[in-house]
């Protein structure tokens, strides 16, 4: 036990390794119906942990998020936000309006243990492709259906957006300076973390599943999730008051906030507890503080008025600090302080590169890219970045034929009656210009010919 | 059992008319029952034991709320004087001494005290353990390791022990090592997630204009949903093989790792988006909007819903314009500040009820144009959490729990998330002294008093 401990997990998380690893979501199939980034996210977490994903899409349309990108500007002809909710995944395309489109689906979901879906809640029900109908010909199916307000109540049918659940659930009202104004949680907040808890309640039922047999339906929605992590419902009832908005102070910390240091930067600062109290103040030489009645005990300083005061004495200590300063005596003494990171600062952390959050990938189609992954490493069964997204339908010849039994002959039949079909020629639905679909071994797969 | 038909309005045409009804009346009733309790069901992970110990760290704190909700049965491991998280909450308000925070993630827990820098301690402590299949350890990185309790020497006493670390940096790397007495906080993991460098106002006078952090704690909530999905994941390997491992979540890379965009963007156009207030990058209109008595949500980015907008705000006159969705998605800020300030204007005209009344009828009508070619504009009211509570949906779906502190004094916490047929997550009870549960626990694994 003399070797260092960072030494230790430096050797066992050894990014280079990951490649020779198992996949502890290996043999597990979803069938992923699901669109934009609430749905699509559960499926992403299981396919990057090795589950084989396969996404159906609308034909000549597909999925809306390939079109959509930041100020419209795309990556090699497609959405690089799309392709990085995306990966590993295989892409069909069925018009799932048409008898024959159903039917496909259905033989998909027989063979599948998830299903995944966040159309209008019922609405799958309502075209016969819903739990009620898989789970009589899969029993063990985990059918996940996910929406804004859930299956069931007054409210089921209304159609929702992370923003409109954020508004929904109150939490649109709970960034801001206290008065009028009010900020989204930027980025889709409220498609992320519902997605994230929809895989967690997937990986649950998976574990339940394993052990009993049994599969399930599970009414994932987003507005209940966000409701999840908010304080102000016991706030209300204990104090009678709203909880409003506060700036950039924690109401929970103090001091709190974030502060212009001296060479004009952004940190953090929030204090949680009476020993990283402590920490600061030795930090700041201001010992004399810790005897202070308005600021010894937690629950004193976090008094709004006492907090307000300890507040400004914090603001006025950074102001005289670099960031660099701040941050080295936040690790020598232990309180916490982190500079306010931007996008570009974020990507060019070696650090995230060394901890696998940011992975760099060759792909067949699309060349050279840097992706984020979750920051979740597992030391055994790690997660991995396979492949990008493919275009619309990309995967129809090889999911029909190697998975239902199909004949090259037969899936071009579906083709021709637009049961299945491929991209629109629109960016974000089709393959780059430059590559060769004609010469492409997936696209043009052909079962007969490999035997 | 009839949950409101009258007024629950479909605004689709296939969820109406005969043969929907008949697809979604077996639905129906299994989702009816789905909401009316969780009570004799059975639990996810009613066979999984897992341990908790930490210090003033909620995304581990939560990571084992959600276990427990699942049916995990969690020992939380403190210290003789408690967790100092007992004390955080929002201006310090509390429950008997317990700050909302630590209450509220209590749900189903079980609080043994151990102390672990005594030899006596850790003897309890790796006994606890040889039972247990999930430990989560929110102790600085290295702190268990250092009194022979950490991943490597427990892998070794429990080979099959799933041992999940939550802290800023995590428990590898070169900057772990460097930050490893850097404690957790929400706010300090939006920061080094660049979470605040994306929200507010740039244009307001200082330090209004300032990076603004999100008014809820985002970051340890996301990190704690990465540590469940991790654990999980890790439990189904172990279920299959018997093998345990150690699994690692850092909580200052929580929301940009999952959500993704600002490394996407970063690698993309190397250079740091800039802040846009409440513009949206790759939606328009897609904000919050004031009306004469509040805010009310717009979301209408596609050409369709955008159009049906011009049409319940009556101004088509906008439409030869900003007709495709490329007229509105653009980096010239400018440009879209036209539209922006006539949306503005139109909307201070009208109360919110209007506005949703207005949109609600031009959606039921929208619903039966075969080619949906009218789109589905969306007006709702920006609600505050107090409105929230008055939404008879909620109730129905009964999306919160009671607790009671005191006689005639409950106290509300959202329920579990999500809803599930067969074993649904759940909230069974919620108490939290220090060493409450020191007999029961001690007695049920053999531990030394």
């Amino acid at each position: 036990m003399s070797e260092d401990y960072f030494s230790y997990t430096n050797e066992i998380f050894d990014q280079s390794r990951i490649a020779e690893k198992p996949e502890a979501l290996k043999g597990i199939r979803v069938l992923d119906l699901a669109h934009v980034i609430f749905g699509p996210v559960i499926s992403k977490w299981l396919a990057l942990f090795g589950a084989e994903v396969i996404k159906v899409e609308e034909p000549e349309e597909g999925d809306p998020w390939r079109t959509a990108s930041y100020w419209a500007k795309y990556w090699k002809d497609s959405s690089p936000f799309f392709q990085s909710f995306n990966p590993n995944k295989y892409f069909v395309a069925i018009d799932l309006k048409k008898p024959k489109g159903k039917e496909l689906v259905l033989e998909l979901a027989k063979k599948s243990d998830v299903v995944v879906e966040n159309f209008r809640a019922g609405l799958l029900e309502a075209w016969g492709i819903g739990y009620t109908t898989v789970s009589r010909i899969n029993p063990k199916v985990i059918y996940i259906s996910c929406s804004g307000y859930g299956q069931w109540g007054p409210l089921r049918f209304f159609p929702s957006w992370d923003l409109i659940a954020q508004s929904m659930s109150g939490a649109a009202r709970l960034t801001g300076f206290g008065g009028k104004d009010t900020y989204k949680l930027p980025d889709y907040y409220g498609d992320f973390f519902p997605g994230l808890l929809g895989a967690v309640s997937v990986l649950a039922a998976l574990n339940y599943r394993e052990k009993t047999g049994k599969g399930q339906l599970i009414d994932m929605t987003q507005v209940e999730a966000l409701m999840r992590i908010m304080h102000h419902w016991s706030y209300m009832d204990l104090t009678g008051e709203d909880l409003k908005s506060s700036g950039n102070v924690d109401p929970s910390m103090a001091p709190s906030g974030i502060f212009k240091t001296k060479d004009g930067k952004f940190v953090a600062v929030a204090i949680a507890t009476d020993e990283q109290f402590l920490a600061l103040l030795g930090a700041m030489g201001k010992m004399d503080l810790a005897e202070d009645k308005r600021f010894k005990e937690t629950t004193d300083r976090l008094k709004a008025e006492n907090a307000e005061e300890i507040c400004k004495i914090l603001e006025a200590w950074v102001k005289e600090k670099t960031e660099q300063e701040i941050v080295a005596l936040a690790q020598e003494k232990g309180f916490p302080a982190s500079p306010v990171m931007d996008d570009w600062r974020m990507v060019d952390d070696e650090w995230r590169r060394e901890r696998g959050s940011v992975v760099e990938l060759e792909d067949e189609m699309y060349g050279k890219g840097i992706w984020p992954l979750p920051t979740v490493a597992l030391q055994k069964t790690p997660g991995r970045l396979k492949r990008l997204s493919r275009p619309v339908g990309y995967h129809n010849h090889y999911i029909f034929q190697t998975l239902l039994g199909l004949s090259k002959k037969q899936v071009n039949e579906l083709e021709r009656k637009h049961v299945i079909g491929y991209w629109g020629n629109r960016v974000g639905q089709k393959p780059p210009s430059y590559y060769d679909m004609e010469n492409d071994p997936i696209f043009n797969f052909d079962q007969d010919e490999k035997k | 059992m009839k949950e409101g038909e009258g007024k629950t309005q479909a605004f689709s045409r296939h969820l109406v008319g005969k043969a929907a009804s008949e697809h979604l009346s077996n639905f129906n009733k299994l989702l009816a029952g789905m909401m009316v309790s969780s009570q004799g069901k059975p639990e996810a992970l009613q066979d999984i034991v897992v341990v908790e110990v930490g210090q003033a760290n909620f995304p581990g704190i939560i990571t084992a709320a959600i276990l427990g909700e699942f049916g995990a049965e969690v020992i939380k491991v403190e210290p003789l004087e408690g967790d100092s998280a007992r004390r955080v909450s929002p201006y310090g308000a509390n429950v008997k001494g317990v700050g909302i925070p630590f209450f509220m993630e209590s749900r189903n827990k079980h609080y043994i005290t151990l102390d672990l820098q005594s030899e006596k301690g850790r003897g309890n402590f790796r006994k606890l353990i040889s039972q247990a299949d999930v430990l989560i350890d929110a102790q600085k990185p290295g702190w268990m390791d250092s009194f022979g309790i950490g991943y490597r020497q427990l892998s070794q006493l429990h080979p099959g022990l799933v041992y999940v670390a939550v802290s800023p940096y995590g428990h590898f790397t070169s900057k772990a090592r460097e930050n490893c007495n850097i404690p957790d906080t929400d706010l300090t993991a939006q920061a080094e997630a660049g979470y605040p460098a994306l929200v507010g106002d740039p244009e307001a006078p200082e330090p209004y204009n300032y990076p603004l952090k999100a008014g809820l704690w985002v970051a340890a909530y996301m990190s704690a949903g990465l540590a469940v999905a991790g654990a999980l994941t890790a439990l189904l390997h172990k279920r299959r093989t018997g093998e345990g491992q150690m699994v690692d979540v850092a909580t200052y890379d929580a929301i940009s790792s999952w959500q993704g965009f600002s490394l996407v963007w970063g690698f993309t156009f190397e250079m740091p988006r800039v802040r846009v207030g409440n513009f949206d990058w790759t939606l328009f209109p897609y904000g919050y909007y004031e009306a004469k008595d509040g805010y009310v949500t717009v979301a209408a980015p596609a050409d369709a819903d955008f159009r049906g907008l011009l049409k319940i705000l009556g101004r088509w006159d906008l439409e030869n314009d900003w007709r495709f969705i490329f007229d509105r998605i653009t980096d010239d800020v400018e440009k879209l500040k036209v539209l922006e300030e006539e949306f503005k204007k139109e909307f201070l005209k009208h109360t919110r009820q209007e506005l949703v009344r207005k949109t609600l009828a031009y959606s039921a009508q929208a619903a039966h144009d075969k080619l949906r070619g009218k789109g589905f504009p969306i007006i709702v009211e920006t609600k505050s959490p107090r409105e929230v509570l008055q939404e008879e949906h909620w109730q129905i779906r009964k999306s919160f729990f009671e607790v009671d502190v005191a006689e005639n004094e409950k106290v509300r916490i959202p329920s579990s998330v999500p809803k599930m047929s067969d074993s649904p997550p759940r909230i069974e009870r919620v108490e939290c002294g220090v060493g409450a549960d020191n007999k029961k626990i001690y007695e049920k694994f053999g531990l030394i008093e």
